[in-house]
Order: structure tokens, then C-alpha cells, then sequence
């Protein structure tokens, strides 16, 4: 009888010095340094040296360069016996959202909205115009198209205006949609989008009994909030204020969160906006720019500051909630947590706006206040202002699949999708971005864009090019970073 | 030899000449589309192994910041041609990788 030997032999472990490339992008990350990722969101950072070397093959395999790119897959020898097997794995996991389809729904309740806010991307209407609510008809209409989706998670948000405003509908709309559910048995949540102005007792009761999350505006300290957004006879922020302290109470803390949008006015007070959030007990904050939609537009407000002004102003407020952590005060800014899900995350993330293929349709959907449906709450924005290329069908007349195979779908997906749209094919931060064909045909009037001039381009690159400078240079930084993954 | 001296201005235009058994025309294509936020790069008819490129400017550059433009092409012109060489190396492999990826979904449809 013959042993076998317990171990391999020593020299099986030699690292082989042949090796070859597997696919990656790469680019300039500053003077000296590229940054290369592949499509499973590994990424390494090296000099131009490192790099030539890794494509000509001239890297050593003790090097802690080669093992760095050999446990990423940016390169395979002869011991990667299942390098193909994990990467298609891990794509295959970063993929899986595409396939489970639909899960986000958005009702347009109504278009009536009591506030002014000369951002504001909806167009909304005065109070006391029904014309623009949605009727229980089409809001039982749009609810057998979710169910037809095949996503185990729907969340179903509604919108406005000032959905309070119709709350009645937002009644019907939920207990319906959980009699549907009690059949499909689906993750089912419901979010309001809403000002809290309107907010009464007897609202979040409901809202308790069915466990509906509320989601505000909050753009920071009491004359910007107000300046930005008039309450008609009334004081916003004080609404506002009194309304997360209900939810609160009512529901949890957990029940409501808030967001800001930046307008020119907002630039030079990141700090205080931020403390803003800290002194009324939130621990996270969404930096947003504006959209060029709506009133934004007809305003011109969204011309009066560009990418560079939103940069430093996310940067610099970034730099505030590190500092905050560093306090002992746990706060992170959702921008940056979606971009580091993308990075970090099997799954990647599930923020609509920064999917490839476009989230437009096959992630989001909308169902309007009068029947017509859109591929992306943006894509009615822009319908507002006349264009209706993002216009799917209409509830009374369209079935889900001709919504659904649409050329008005179909088209702007296969165009804008990066990994064949150029520039994009080739950038290194496409792993960590997505396609936004509505921002580009309301900038450049085209699906795709010429990423060179495009607004969307420099903010996304700006936004991951600083994440990657924070977690390879300040370690600090980093492990405060990834405690939001 | 001043950088100056290197592009030969016309006008406010910079007309440079590439070598073909350098640079793949589609790196060209692609360094030129990546820096047109910057100028305009009008790539002619090519010779033999020569390809003329003719790049115009926004109205109002200085001769600094056209050339600075320029330097930038050549810059992403590097990248470009290196990355058509990992392209080509590693595209049946990202093709095998997906439908590898897929290989047990019922998405593909088997005719």
C-alpha cells in the first residue's frame, strides 16, 4: 500500500511566471497614478510604469502588485484554476437585478401642490385644480401592471405634487394593493414623497397600520429652507420640522428621512445645512444637485451653477460628515453610500439613476395623475416641458406589453447602455456609474450624449474619482467609508 | 526644441501628422471623440503610413491652451492605443465570461 503524500509538493506553489490578462478598463486617476477596474467593481490604482508592465508581462508573480491584480482578476496563471468560474459568478450576481425586473413604482396621486419651490421638477399645479388627481380607475389599472412584474420586491412611492393632498386615493391604492399581494405574497413597502404639511392624525394612523415610510425635504437651516421652498400661507420648515417629529413619535425614528437639493443658494452653507440635519437627530444626509426639469429650467436656476460649484460643495460637505464620524457621531451621505455599494457590494446597488442598463422602465416606472405611464419619474418631468419620448403608453389604452416593449423603452435602453455607449465603454469608472438617457436627451437631446460635454459624465466621475482618493490615500477616511457598505 | 516649434499652426488651427504603424486609427477615432470638449480634431485623408489631423479651437483660444489641448490628445492618444492592445487581447475572453455568467439562466434563448 502506497501513501499519499498529506501536501503538495513545495514547488507546486511556485507562482508561475506566465500569465495572462483578463478584461479590464483603465484611466488617468491623477498625475502619476491610473486606476483599472473590471466588470465585477475590482479596482487597483498604479503608475503608469505598473500598468505598461502588466500588459507587456513584465510583473513579477512575488510581487505584492501581481497578487493584488491576481485575487482581482485583473490577470490568471496557471494556479487560477476557477478564475473564470468566480468572475462569471460575480457578474452573473451583479447582474441579477436586471433580471428580476420592475420592483419601484411610482403613483402620481396628484399634481396639486400647496408649496412653490422654484426648483421644484414637476411642474406642479395650484390646490384647487382636481383635474390633476389621479382617479381610483387608473390607479386599480396601474396596480395589475406592478403585480405583473417579476421582482419579489415591489415598493410602491407615491408622489406628487403634494400626494397629501389626495390621501384618500394613497388609502384606496394601499389596501388594495396588499388584497392583491395576499395572493403573489411579494416583498411588498410603501413610501410617501411629501412635504408633511398636510399631515393629520388620522393620516398617520393609517400610515402606522400599514407600515408606509415617509420621505421629505429638509434643505437646511430655516431661512434657506424656506427661501427655497414657499409654503402659501404658512412656514415650511416649521411644517416640516413638526411633521418628523410626529413620524417620529408615531412610527419610529426610522420611519422618515430627508434629502436636500442644492441650489446656488445652498452652495457656501454645506456646514450649516449639515448641522441642520445633526440638530434634528438625523444620521444621513442626500446631497443632491439640481435636474434639469420643471421649473428648474423655466426658472433658469439650474444655469446658475455648474458641476464644478456642486463638486466642491459635495466635497467639502463630505469632508464635514467624515469629521462628524471622527466626532463620534455616526452620519453618512447617501450619494456616497449608493457609489460605495457599487464598488463594494456583490450585488452592487439598486439606485434607479445608476444602473446599465438604464434603470428606465425595467427598475422604475411611473403611473401618472392622468393615466399616462413613464419609463422614469424624470421621463414625466420632461413630459411637463413637452417632450414625451419617455411616454410608455396610457393606462386606458395600452396593455403592459406594449408598454413594456415599446420602442419608447426599448430604444433609449439597447442605446445608452455603457458598456457600448462611447467613452464609456472604455472608462474605468463605469463599473461605478450608470446610464441616464433623460438627462442626456433634456441636455443634448439625444439618449446617449456626448460624454465629453455631459454634466452627468463630470459629476459621476468627479463623485467616484473623490470616493477612490479618500480610500486609497487617507486610511482614516477609509475605515469610516466602509463602515457604510 | 519649444513645444511650439513641434505643431505647425495654421491660422489658429494646429495640423499635426500621425504615423498609422504607431497609432490605430481606432485609438485616433477614440482619443479624438474623449478631448472634444476641448477642440475639434478633423482627421483627413491618410497617405501611406501618414494620417494629417487638423485641430480647431474654441473662438478666442490662446496659442498656450491650444497646445495644451493638443498635449491632451496625445496624452489620451497613448492610453487609447494601449488599451486597444488589452482589448484585443482580453475581448473573446469577456465574451466567454458572460455567457459563461448566463450559461445556467433561462435568459438565453436556445433556438
Amino acid at each position: 500500500m502506497t501513501l499519499q503524500a498529506p501536501f503538495k509538493p513545495r514547488e507546486q506553489f511556485r507562482p508561475s511566471p506566465i500569465y495572462r490578462l483578463a478584461p479590464f478598463r483603465f484611466g488617468r486617476f491623477d498625475e502619476r497614478r491610473y486606476v483599472a477596474t473590471n466588470d465585477v467593481g475590482e479596482y487597483v490604482i498604479l503608475e503608469r510604469e505598473e500598468l505598461v508592465a502588466l500588459c507587456r508581462r513584465r510583473l513579477t508573480p512575488t510581487s505584492p502588485l501581481y497578487r493584488a491584480l491576481k485575487v482581482r482578476h485583473f490577470l490568471f496563471d496557471e494556479d487560477s484554476d476557477c478564475a473564470l468560474d468566480l468572475l462569471a459568478l460575480k457578474y452573473r450576481t451583479r447582474a441579477e437585478r436586471v433580471a428580476a425586473f420592475t420592483g419601484l413604482h411610482i403613483f402620481v396621486v396628484t399634481l396639486r401642490c400647496d408649496h412653490s419651490c422654484h426648483y421644484c421638477q414637476v411642474s406642479r399645479q395650484t390646490e384647487d385644480r382636481a383635474a390633476f388627481d389621479m382617479t381610483p380607475a387608473h390607479a386599480d389599472r396601474a396596480l395589475d401592471l406592478v403585480f405583473r412584474s417579476p421582482s419579489p420586491q415591489i415598493k410602491i412611492e407615491f408622489q406628487g405634487g403634494e400626494p397629501l393632498l389626495n390621501f384618500a386615493l394613497i388609502r384606496h391604492i394601499v389596501h388594495r394593493a396588499e388584497a392583491i399581494n395576499a395572493h403573489h405574497r411579494k416583498d411588498l413597502r410603501f413610501v410617501i414623497a411629501t412635504n408633511l404639511s398636510r399631515l393629520t392624525d388620522e393620516m398617520l394612523k393609517f400610515c402606522k397600520d400599514h407600515d408606509i415610510y415617509f420621505s421629505t425635504s429638509l434643505d437646511g437651516p430655516e431661512e434657506l429652507h424656506n427661501t427655497h421652498r414657499p409654503l402659501r400661507g404658512g412656514n415650511s420648515y416649521a411644517a416640516t420640522l413638526e411633521g418628523i417629529r410626529r413620524v417620529r413619535e408615531q412610527l419610529g425614528p426610522h420611519h422618515v428621512s430627508a434629502l436636500m437639493t442644492t441650489t446656488p443658494r445652498s452652495l457656501g452653507q454645506i456646514e450649516a445645512i449639515l448641522e441642520e440635519y445633526v440638530r434634528h437627530g438625523f444620521h444621513s444626509a442626500f446631497l443632491r444637485s439640481l435636474s434639469p426639469y420643471g421649473f428648474a429650467v423655466r426658472t433658469s436656476l439650474v444655469r446658475k451653477y455648474d458641476v464644478a460649484d456642486w463638486l466642491d460643495f459635495y466635497r467639502r460637505g463630505l469632508a464635514y460628515i467624515l469629521d462628524l464620524n471622527r466626532r463620534g457621531y455616526p452620519f453618512r451621505e447617501e450619494y456616497t453610500a449608493i457609489v460605495l455599494q457599487k464598488m463594494f457590494s456583490p450585488q452592487g446597488a439598486s439606485y434607479v439613476d445608476l444602473q446599465s442598463p438604464a434603470g428606465i422602465g425595467i427598475a422604475a416606472i411611473i403611473y401618472n395623475y392622468d393615466g399616462g405611464v413613464y419609463a422614469s419619474d424624470e421621463g414625466r418631468m420632461l413630459a411637463e416641458m413637452g417632450d414625451f419620448a419617455f411616454r410608455l403608453g396610457h393606462l386606458d389604452t395600452d396593455s403592459y406589453e406594449t408598454m413594456m416593449t415599446s420602442d419608447a423603452l426599448l430604444g433609449p435602453l439597447e442605446d445608452s447602455l455603457l458598456e457600448s455607449s462611447p467613452m464609456c465603454s472604455d472608462c474605468p469608472y463605469l463599473p461605478f456609474c450608470g446610464a441616464d438617457p433623460v438627462f442626456h436627451r433634456a441636455t443634448q437631446g439625444d439618449a446617449v450624449g456626448h460624454k465629453a460635454f455631459s454634466a452627468f459624465c463630470k459629476k459621476q466621475t468627479g463623485v467616484v474619482h473623490h470616493i477612490l482618493a479618500l480610500l486609497e490615500d487617507n486610511p482614516e477616511a477609509r475605515s469610516i467609508l466602509m463602515s457604510w457598505v | 526644441m519649444t513645444e511650439e516649434a513641434l505643431f505647425a499652426f495654421e491660422g489658429d488651427a494646429i495640423r499635426v501628422t500621425l504615423d498609422l504603424r504607431v497609432y490605430r486609427l481606432t485609438a485616433i477615432k477614440k482619443a479624438a471623440y474623449r478631448v472634444a470638449d476641448r477642440c475639434t480634431a478633423m482627421l483627413q485623408s491618410p497617405s501611406e503610413h501618414e494620417l494629417p489631423v487638423l485641430f480647431t479651437f474654441k473662438a478666442g483660444a490662446s496659442k498656450e491652451s491650444a497646445i495644451t489641448s493638443v498635449r491632451a490628445f496625445y496624452q489620451e492618444l497613448l492610453d487609447q492605443e494601449l488599451r486597444e492592445e488589452v482589448a484585443e487581447e482580453t475581448g473573446p475572453m469577456r465574451a466567454l465570461i458572460l455567457a459563461h455568467a448566463f450559461s445556467k439562466t433561462d435568459l438565453i434563448r436556445r433556438e
